[in-house]
């Protein structure tokens, strides 16, 4: 009986962790996108001032619940230097969110290099890719389609998995929850190639 | 209304945060200590022991712990490690030799459980010289690739000309001002 009840009771607080990478190049709005979806997702979490963020040199946390899933971010710096570091996730991740700005023309092709050596690595074959097409609140930045188009050869080569574009605006916050939405059903509906940890909810 | 209080009274709150100083020794510990709350290089002989300060940066205040970075007294860095805020993990960039060492201490020190909740800053230190180890060399000898459960962030620093401190502890300031 106890074995029954102590089962249930994990049963009921189980909940199923992924794990999210979060990659772009430097100044692309990793960060301030990861602070705008923990200030969404989770109940009375008081944010980072969005102005003060600074470039990371090594790495962010955060994690949100939604439904019966647990989403664990991996905020990286995106600095040239530090994308020999990215690789070092990639087994773990169940999932891969590449930010882009769309406002910075110049270095939308640099973007696109370290995206395509992103997608070309093996030990993120399969996993469901969302690609972010960011600061859309400034004028003049590249249309959601614009983005679309540039990255199309990439998006085309890298084979067997779920993809998504979505234009945001990680500053105020247009466009995250459509964005976590796709993400969460998209790693469930990819859960019997990269299974869930279970973990209990403390 | 409650909110704006408490982000009021964290801004220019009586709490002091608590900030260790680590890493082996001749790393630069007390250097960077006293660069930081004076603003100058003083001259400084190997700790034996901890010197301790409170700084002031941005109306926060944080009482900052420096403790001796010599073999036979790490063991006694765990003393000092509860309700600890930040730590601040002070490399040598010069030192290629002693990385692997630093990395160990590093190791054993992040698995305490009263450190589960501190943020990591690493420090690569003495960038000042040629032939410094990149930000990226750094991480990767401390094996900071595989710290998954915790924010930290890497700064080049040169302790003796006062670069990348001031960035880091305005970095520090908006990681603490938000965790209260």
């Amino acid at each position: 009986m106890y074995t029954l009840l102590s089962g249930f009771y994990k049963y009921m607080c189980q909940r199923d962790q992924y794990f999210v990478l979060i990659l772009g190049l430097d100044n692309a709005g990793k960060t301030t996108f990861l602070e705008q979806t923990k200030t969404k997702f989770n109940k009375n979490y008081q944010g980072m001032n969005l102005a003060k963020i600074t470039s990371t040199v090594g790495l962010n946390i955060g994690k949100i619940d939604v439904g019966t899933s647990r989403l664990n971010f991996w905020d990286l710096g995106g600095q040239e230097e530090l994308q020999s570091l990215w690789d070092k996730y990639y087994v773990e991740s169940h999932a891969v969110i590449y930010i882009v700005d769309s406002s910075d023309r110049e270095r939308v092709e640099e973007s696109k290099e370290a995206f395509e050596k992103m997608v070309m690595n093996d030990n993120l074959a399969g996993v469901p890719l969302m690609l972010l097409a960011n600061k859309q609140d400034l004028e003049g930045c590249l249309k959601v389609t614009e983005v679309k188009t540039i990255f199309n050869d990439p998006l085309q080569v890298m084979g067997q998995r779920e993809s998504w574009v979505q234009g945001v605006s990680a500053l105020k916050g247009d466009g995250v929850q459509e964005g976590i939405d796709w993400l969460v059903e998209a790693i469930k509906r990819n859960s019997s190639s990269r299974p869930p940890q279970q973990k209990e909810i403390t | 209304m409650g909110g704006l209080l408490s982000y009021f009274s964290a801004l220019f709150g009586s709490k002091e945060r608590r900030i260790l100083i680590l890493g082996l020794d001749g790393a630069g510990k007390t250097t960077i200590l006293y660069r930081l709350q004076v603003g100058e290089v003083v001259t400084t002989i190997p700790t034996i022991g901890f010197n301790v300060e409170t700084v002031t940066y941005k109306n926060l205040k944080f009482q900052v712990w420096d403790l001796g970075g010599q073999t036979s007294i790490r063991p006694y860095w765990r003393c000092y490690y509860s309700n600890t805020d930040a730590i601040i993990y002070v490399v040598d960039s010069m030192d290629r030799d002693r990385i692997g060492i630093s990395k160990q201490e590093l190791v054993s020190m992040l698995e305490e459980d009263e450190l589960k909740k501190s943020v990591l800053v690493v420090f690569a230190n003495k960038q000042d010289i040629e032939g410094a180890m990149t930000v990226t060399e750094v991480a990767n000898s401390l094996g900071l690739p595989a710290l998954k459960n915790r924010k930290y962030q890497i700064f080049k620093t040169s302790a003796i000309k006062g670069e990348g401190l001031d960035e880091a502890m305005e970095w520090l300031t908006n990681t603490l001002v938000q965790a209260k």
